[in-house]
């Protein structure tokens, strides 16, 4: 070995933190990571970083990583050797199996690990226990993409890459704050601005996005199907849709006309004079090329799924998609989430979205996994927060892979009195985080700098992670605890010596990545999904010329505006939002490990208006009460006009912050939760 | 015995360096002799990465491994003197050899003035530098400008004032002028950058005036101090160096490719600089472009001038932590902590996720500081405007003052006891 003090390596990887998958190179000496270097030779980010990927080395090799195998004996964690823990696993997972079903087990997996951790998942948990409660936390970022997109275009992916905007000649940003969310895919609209394409932001709230709009149009919160339709309405009405497209490449166009019909003038629902709308119609739908980048702050509704489907109905109207320029794209959450969705830790789906209630679709996965004929599940299984549900009846043991659900799932209080009725429940982390003392096991697993694997950006590309140093004590890779497990219960399939071997695994029964080899995407131009055969070279924009349904078809929906499941009333006279912010992810798991990143925002706040703040007689960076029906987060006030009125948005990042008070009800045909809108109260902390 | 001033010819004697590298192999035979006479402990040099684009520092200690760093990567825009800075403690405790490009050298003396690298432990081995292309955008050109597939390309060049390819089935030159005309070619500062010879390094380096039969089978090779001196002497003494003295025709050409070079420097800094606007014009420009600013901290990170433990912009009563867009002030800090010193290396800006033309905006600063007040930074250990103050001691003189007047000794000096 050589000595650690003239040892300097560079492995390039990618980044652990959000879906745009930016390059970088971990510096190594020895067996120490020392820092991030710009890795320049990737043409996703040429080398550039936000705060999180420049830090995200600090949180590696840093005490309080899980080291052992942890079981809770008479309420307290005690060390155990692997084989203790993964037999004791085992024994209870069969003997709840054995007794309840399949329905009487949970699986979830994280869209922070890489796919190689959740093919391995959802392969154990079908092999072993044929069932398919399993699911991903996408559920709760993109699911209403996954489900509103395929409807749509019969995709449920981004349609053209990051660097598509900048052949744009209208870029319009619906509830996505890319800047602090996707800081690399917010430089793609930096450059555009630069180069002079027009950007318009569609956010109730001046968010750092918003500012860098040509035009910013704030409108009331989740009124986006009421928003949409009026646009179209306008469309129709002065021809301007695209009517050889339509006709040529879509259908449901009558549908669409005849519900927007009813929205000549919906100002009384989103709040935008009708001029404006009608000018936003035009811009859009005469621009020669205009793509809509949209996030969370469409899908994380109960209307989310028919929020995506409107922006696939406006794109679809204007003919505004499959070539360069145009598209509909949602900027994917989390480093993997497309990738999670995409190795079938979903509860309809194989990997590649091979639907499970196809039968030859079963029959394909039986022989693969050397499973007996007809042993496979043909129904849907139970998604992410109703498997919390359901936590005590029916589902009696859950296994988590990488999630911290008492802090990122809605109403916290309730995820904590769910997780309390299970029988057994496993934990498999990095970090010991809020969620572990609900667990009678905790798994140390590694994290993305100790181990080999895949992530699938928010552009389908599948980008190389690779390992930098070893994980700490006896962490093991997270696909090999799920292998020892899988070879414990006897079962066929399992016998992986590395991540690649995870991954052939996944390519032998995957029509849609069967081309994507380890070997080609050494280069950090790596592939785009679908690559169906070796010789492919992967498909950057999908539906050029035909799309991918069935029929070959796009679809417009007429839709209905909703209102979301709680509004502000008498009681409850706030609508809160919640989002990120750029110096942190999810549940700071790792980002407040992180010094750099812990002294930008260490503590939870909320914004609210001005004029609020003074009829209430909240100072700004005052401590408030923020109460919902469902619990109540302290937070410092931050006063300025970026929210309007009566409106309240708070970061979703902190333990006993937003998820104390968001609310529960569900996307009716995603399942996602209701995490953007609520009804909240505020009160001045008084001194005691 | 070579010496100080020396202007040589240099090529090896060494069959497997022979082999692999360029120009007669003169700076991989140095390395082997500074590496085999314990001279160095190590020599931080760049290698290929996943291809000729990617440009990645490699740390060698056995002379065998030196082939993989031979020729040269124009698509590499590294900045050496931080890593040594970084990751070896600023060679207080190793002896290190390294390779430079004029910046490289320049942020190796900011640095050590700093107290930030030990240049008693360093030998420099400066190379000529035209100027560095940005991997991703050289791919581009080479495929929009060139018509070439970029995985196609073998070989990469600058020479004569035209970037060169060769790949599968030909080579294709296209002027550096047309190339940047389009958008393309070196990045913004190399364009402006003034200092083609690395002088101050030990040993100055390059292709530049080498004619006759040596051409393109020896390097020039301009001692710049005893050290190199020392260096050139015992390789040749150790049979794997060879030199003669560099044919005088070749030297004025050499000083003409210079002349050259420094004049489109100078154009670019005009054509840069003054699209920049003056006095309030400038200042509106600058404030627009850093507003975008998302606050990575990259550009600090990456500069060779910045290396507080306790960085200003980290003072919340100056910058409150938290907020974006960032508060000028961020800005402002770093312009009056860095602009006397700024060698225009870059880094800041290709760095920068928001698309701020950070190293444009410092640049322009330090250009207009060194007419003021004549100070050149990165070519000496003369101290800049600001002048240098210990960071323990600087904080610790404000703290037991409660002054908040950083650089207030630099006016008023404090003396030491």
């Amino acid at each position: 070995m050589t000595d650690a003090k003239l040892d300097l390596k560079y492995v390039p990887t990618t980044c652990p933190y959000c879906g745009v998958g930016c390059g970088l190179n971990l510096v190594v000496k020895g067996n120490t990571l020392v820092g991030v270097e710009p890795y320049k030779r990737s043409p996703i980010n040429e080398g550039k970083l936000c705060p999180k990927g420049e830090t995200c080395w600090e949180t590696v090799q840093k005490p309080g990583r899980l080291t052992k195998p942890l079981i809770k004996k008479d309420g307290k964690f005690v060390e155990a050797s692997w084989d203790e823990a993964l037999d004791l696993i085992v024994k209870k997972f069969t003997e709840i199996y054995q007794a309840g079903g399949p329905k009487a087990l949970g699986f979830q997996t994280s869209c922070r690990t890489v796919n190689e951790d959740c093919y391995a998942l959802q392969k154990w948990a079908r092999c072993g226990f044929l069932t398919n409660n399993v699911d991903n936390c996408a559920r709760i970022c993109h699911g209403p993409s996954v489900a509103g997109l395929s409807l749509s275009f019969g995709s449920g992916a981004a349609t053209n890459p990051f660097e598509d905007v900048l052949n744009s000649d209208l870029i319009v940003m619906w509830g996505s704050n890319a800047v602090e969310a996707h800081p690399l895919a917010g430089r793609r609209v930096m450059q555009a601005k630069k180069k002079g394409i027009p950007i318009i932001v569609v956010d109730p709230r001046l968010s750092a996005t918003a500012r860098l709009a040509d035009d910013w149009i704030r409108f009331n919160p989740s009124t986006h199907i009421a928003l949409a339709n009026n646009m179209m309405y306008h469309i129709i009405k002065e021809g301007l849709e695209d009517k050889e497209f339509i006709k040529e490449r879509t259908k449901g166009f009558d549908d669409l006309k005849k519900t927007v019909e009813k929205y000549a003038d919906a100002t009384n629902i989103h709040g935008v004079p009708q001029e404006k709308v009608r000018e936003f119609a035009r811009r859009y739908a005469t621009a020669k090329n205009a793509v809509i980048i949209y996030c969370l702050g469409i899908t994380e509704l109960t209307t989310g799924t028919d929020n995506v489907r409107s922006m696939g109905n406006l794109s679809l109207l204007t003919g505004n998609i499959g070539r360069p320029g145009v598209g509909v794209n949602p900027l994917r959450g989390q480093n993997n989430v497309q990738g999670a969705c995409d190795m079938g830790a979903y509860p309809n789906v194989f990997s590649g979205y091979q639907a499970v209630a196809v039968p030859d679709n079963r029959a394909k996965m039986e022989k693969g996994w050397f499973l007996k004929e007809g042993s496979l599940p043909d129904w849907y299984g139970v998604t992410l927060t109703e498997q919390i549900n359901q936590a005590g009846d029916p589902i009696k043991a859950m296994y988590f892979l990488g999630l911290n659900p008492t802090v990122s799932y809605p109403d916290s209080n309730h995820v904590r009195a769910q997780l309390q009725k299970l029988d057994f429940c496993v934990m498999q982390d990095i970090y010991w985080n809020e969620s572990c003392e609900f667990a009678d096991v905790v798994l140390p697993g590694t994290c993305f700098a100790e181990k080999d694997g895949t992530f699938t950006s928010g552009e389908r590309r599948v980008n190389r992670v690779r390992k930098a140093v070893d994980g700490p004590g006896e962490s093991k890779y997270d696909w090999e605890i799920i292998s020892l497990l899988a070879k414990k219960m006897g079962l066929k399939g399992f016998d992986w010596k590395s991540a690649k071997d995870v991954w052939d695994d996944m390519r032998a029964v995957t029509p849609g990545q069967f081309g994507v080899t380890y070997e080609k995407i050494e280069k950090p131009e790596a592939i785009h999904w679908p690559c169906p055969t070796i010789e492919h070279p992967g498909t950057p924009i999908l539906h050029i010329g035909k799309f991918s349904a069935a029929d070959g078809k796009g679809t417009m929906f007429g839709l209905e505006y909703r209102p979301p499941a709680e509004v502000a009333d008498a009681e409850y006279p706030f609508t809160l939002m919640t989002g990120r912010v750029i110096f942190h992810y999810h549940t700071r798991t790792q980002t407040d490990r992180s010094p750099t990143l812990h002294y930008e925002v260490p503590e939870n706040y909320v914004q609210m208006n001005t004029q609020d703040a003074k009829e209430l007689g909240v100072k700004n960076l005052e401590k408030i009460k923020v109460t919902s029906r469902r619990g109540e987060s302290i937070a410092i006030a931050r006063v300025s006009e970026d929210v309007a009125p009566k409106v309240m948005y708070m970061p979703m990042h902190f333990y006993k912050g937003a998820n104390q008070l968001t609310n529960t009800a569900l996307d009716p045909l995603s399942k996602m939760p209701e995490l953007k809108h609520c009804a909240v109260k505020v009160e001045k902390i008084t001194e005691a | 015995m070579a010496k100080k001033g020396d202007m040589l010819y240099a090529w090896t004697n060494d069959a497997n360096i022979k082999e692999k590298a360029e120009l007669g192999g003169a700076v991989t035979a140095l390395w082997k002799y500074a590496l085999e006479s314990k001279t160095v402990d190590a020599v931080l040099a760049v290698t290929k990465g996943v291809d000729l684009y990617d440009a990645k520092p490699v740390i060698i200690t056995d002379p065998k491994d030196l082939a993989k760093t031979a020729g040269s990567l124009h698509c590499g825009t590294l900045l050496m003197a931080k890593l040594i800075k970084k990751y070896f403690d600023g060679a207080e405790n190793v002896k290190i050899g390294v390779t430079v490009k004029g910046c490289d050298m320049m942020g190796m003396y900011e640095l050590a003035k700093r107290k930030q690298i030990n240049l008693d432990n360093v030998i420099m081995i400066g190379v000529n530098c035209g100027g560095s292309v940005s991997p991703v955008s050289a791919r581009k050109m080479i495929k929009e400008k060139f018509g070439v597939d970029p995985e196609k390309v073998h070989k990469e060049e600058i020479d004569k004032g035209q970037f060169i390819i060769e790949y599968e089935g030909g080579h294709k030159g296209i002027s550096v002028d047309e190339l940047e005309e389009a958008g393309f070619g070196r990045r913004t500062n190399c364009r402006r950058c003034k200092l083609k010879i690395p002088r101050q390094a030990d040993l100055a380096c390059g292709n530049w005036g080498v004619i006759g039969e040596k051409a393109g089978k020896a390097t020039f090779v301009e001692v710049c101090s005893e050290k190199g001196a020392n260096l050139v002497s015992g390789a040749v003494k150790a049979g794997v160096l060879a030199t003669e003295a560099a044919n005088p025709k070749g030297l004025e050409i050499r000083a003409k490719v210079e002349g050259a070079m420094l004049k489109l420097g100078d154009k670019w800094r005009k054509k840069n600089f003054e699209a920049l606007g003056e006095g309030k014009d400038r200042l509106k420009k600058i404030m627009a472009e850093t507003a975008r600013c998302i606050k990575c901290y990259g550009c600090i990170d990456a500069c060779p001038i910045c290396y507080c433990v306790e960085c200003t912009t980290k003072n919340p009563k100056y910058v409150a932590p938290g907020y974006l867009p960032v508060d000028f002030m961020f800005h402002l800090i770093r312009y009056a902590h860095i602009a006397d010193s700024c060698v225009n290396c870059g880094q800041c800006e290709e760095v920068c996720p928001a698309e701020i033309p950070n190293a444009l905006f410092m640049h322009s600063q330090q250009v207009e500081l060194e007419k003021m007040f004549g100070h050149m930074p990165g070519v000496d250990m003369s101290l800049p405007l600001l002048a240098m103050v210990e960071e323990k001691e600087e904080r610790a003189r404000l703290n037991n003052t409660g002054s908040d007047m950083i650089y207030e000794n630099v006016f008023s000096p404090v003396s030491k006891k």
